[in-house]
């Protein structure tokens, strides 16, 4: 149900996607033989597969040199925890993971995994649906890392705007202004000595507690 | 008896050898007894095993003590509420150093050997060395961001004021750890058994200390399941509790336990050699190819009949494991409900479940009287 969905999604912004250069694809799988058949079906396309048929040895090493853009993984492969951990306790940006199945419960899985996030679960990897399905999770993921940002930055918003008031409500209460004048004291400070005013109500907050 | 609402299960472990409780309680008939039949399922990674829990393909599984708390938070998933009402081991990991590393250490201390449990200060030197002639920094691997073993590693470290900058720490999967260490990709890893044996008897490692060692008897492996599961199943979570608990108590005895090490080298199982899996069972820690065994009591512990209370999931355990989430800066810009211990362990449900083994043994004393 949610492949469905991403699907719609991205016929919308298939077009965008095309215009933007090579994306590398790391493979993490040890059949060679369905690696040799995806990487020919990506022949000619802006994806480039660099197939890794023993993860065991060096995965992160090539995480590190590839520098991947998707990473394809099979959901049984023992190197999953080893993604799972790069954003966690390593410092690697976040990738988009798309996993594999060769079981039929993908829909079941997906619901309960930070679907849309940085992972999903596709069902077994077929060589005529590997476009669509890179496709999907290359414009679900950019989505994703839009909404994040507009999340942090109302989140930022929030935190400014608190540190506002109470700076105002210091100002008022300590030096008996109205909150007319003292929101005007703070933009004139701000105006005056080129600062950020929620920088203007950090310091006036810790002079005014102090005091 | 109990009457189990749902009798046939799906248990997910992963081939380590403190997965002995739940391969006892199947071998030995343990399930059956309370009326379950219970299909064990092998799983290659933590993170898989947590997401087919979370989507009910696994209807309990045995996780990693902090697991249960990091789901119920949506730490690295969405949240999902999942429970432990049985505490399944303590202990039972060990820091392994590749033999360069050992070699490193003899070397930029001027020692001609070292002293068992290593003392994290003998790596200051190696770090600073490395960072002199602008090598690259120690990089040392544990199993997966919510482990005891991650926080047994950090707590090592800082016991010696070895901070996390000072090295780099990776996640890797148990089964490759061996391989890596000897490559050279790591240099040192806090694992399970029987993987720190193997690198040992491989020649490969040095077993510098367990985990017992760092913390004493502090629970590693859990049942967890979801609270969910339990709501509409609560007769299933006390029969599964009692068949487990039971394979615990078996497991006290140490003669059992190499007959447990048996069960476990199988193919389907741990598909690895009694040589590697019965030492850690039977309190022995392997320590290096030409040195002897340390003598580990506590290596591996399922039960203890002086000490009725190893298995209960107790909310003193849970803010434990909490603090050192915290220490690993794990809940930062996390909303931490007060109540999450007691939503997460459930001493109550273990409680039930002990009424209903005691009750089981009176009746067994009955008929055989």
């Amino acid at each position: 149900m949610v492949w469905k969905e991403s699907l719609q999604h991205t016929a919308l912004s298939t077009k965008q996607i095309n215009a933007t250069p090579e994306l590398r694809i790391l493979l993490i799988d040890e059949n060679r033989q369905r690696a040799e058949s995806l990487t020919s079906a990506l022949n000619n396309s802006r994806y480039k597969i660099s197939h890794l048929a023993n993860p065991d040895m060096s995965l992160l090493k090539q995480v590190d040199q590839i520098q991947p853009d998707i990473i394809v993984i099979d959901i049984e492969s023992p190197s999953r925890d080893m993604l799972e951990s790069l954003g966690t306790i390593s410092h690697y940006n976040p990738k988009p993971v798309v996993m594999f199945s060769g079981e039929g419960d993908t829909d079941t899985i997906n619901q309960y995994i930070e679907s849309g996030v940085s992972a999903y679960v596709v069902g077994d990897l077929q060589t005529e649906r590997v476009k669509p399905i890179l496709d999907a999770a290359v414009a679900r993921f950019r989505e994703f890392q839009k909404l994040k940002e507009e999340l942090s930055d109302t989140k930022q918003q929030l935190v400014s705007r608190n540190l506002i008031d109470q700076a105002k409500r210091l100002l008022m209460k300590k030096k008996n202004l109205s909150e007319d004048d003292a929101f005007k004291a703070m933009r004139n400070t701000a105006m005056n000595t080129g600062q950020k005013l929620d920088d203007v109500a950090k310091t006036l907050i810790s002079l005014l507690n102090t005091i | 008896m109990i009457e189990p609402e749902q009798t046939d299960l799906t248990l997910g472990f992963i081939p380590l050898t403190d997965s002995a409780p739940l391969i006892v309680a199947k071998e030995l008939g343990f399930f059956s007894q309370w009326g379950l039949n219970v299909s064990l399922q092998k799983q290659n990674s933590w993170a898989t095993l947590r997401d087919k829990l979370h989507a009910g393909l696994l209807d309990a599984t045995q996780m990693l003590a902090p697991m249960p708390i990091a789901s119920t938070l949506g730490l690295g998933c969405p949240k999902v509420k999942v429970i432990t009402p049985l505490v399944l081991s303590l202990n039972g990991n060990a820091i392994t150093l590749s033999e360069k590393l050992h070699q490193e250490i003899l070397q930029e201390n001027n020692i001609a050997h070292v002293t068992l449990p290593l003392a994290a200060y003998l790596l200051q030197k190696v770090i600073s060395v490395r960072k002199m002639q602008n090598r690259p920094k120690l990089k040392f691997a544990t199993v997966f961001p919510y482990s005891c073993h991650y926080y047994q590693v950090r707590d090592w470290l800082a016991s010696a004021n070895i901070s996390e900058e000072d090295l780099d720490i990776v996640v890797v999967p148990p089964v490759n750890m061996v391989a890596f260490l000897q490559s050279g990709e790591i240099d040192g890893c806090c694992v399970g058994g029987p993987w720190n044996a193997k690198a040992v008897r491989a020649g490969i490692g040095l077993t510098a200390l367990t985990s017992f060692d760092i913390w004493q008897d502090s629970p590693e492996k859990v049942l967890g399941l979801l609270a969910s599961f339990q709501q509409a199943n609560p007769n299933t979570v006390l029969a599964l509790t009692a068949a487990l608990k039971q394979a615990c108590i078996w497991l006290e005895n140490i003669p059992n336990r190499f007959e447990a090490a048996r069960l476990l080298s199988s193919d389907q199982y741990l598909d690895a050699s009694v040589d590697v899996i019965a030492p850690s069972l039977i309190g022995s820690c392997l320590t290096h190819i030409s040195l002897p065994p340390r003598a580990i009591p506590s290596y591996n512990q399922f039960s203890k009949s002086n000490n009725g209370s190893i298995n209960v999931p107790e909310y003193i355990r849970g803010e434990w494991l909490i603090s050192q989430m915290a220490k690993a800066g794990q809940l930062k810009n996390i909303d931490v409900p007060a109540d999450i211990v007691r939503e997460v362990f459930r001493p109550d449900i273990y409680q039930q479940m002990r009424l209903k083994l005691e009750d089981q043994a009176v009746q067994f004393f009955r008929r055989s009287g």
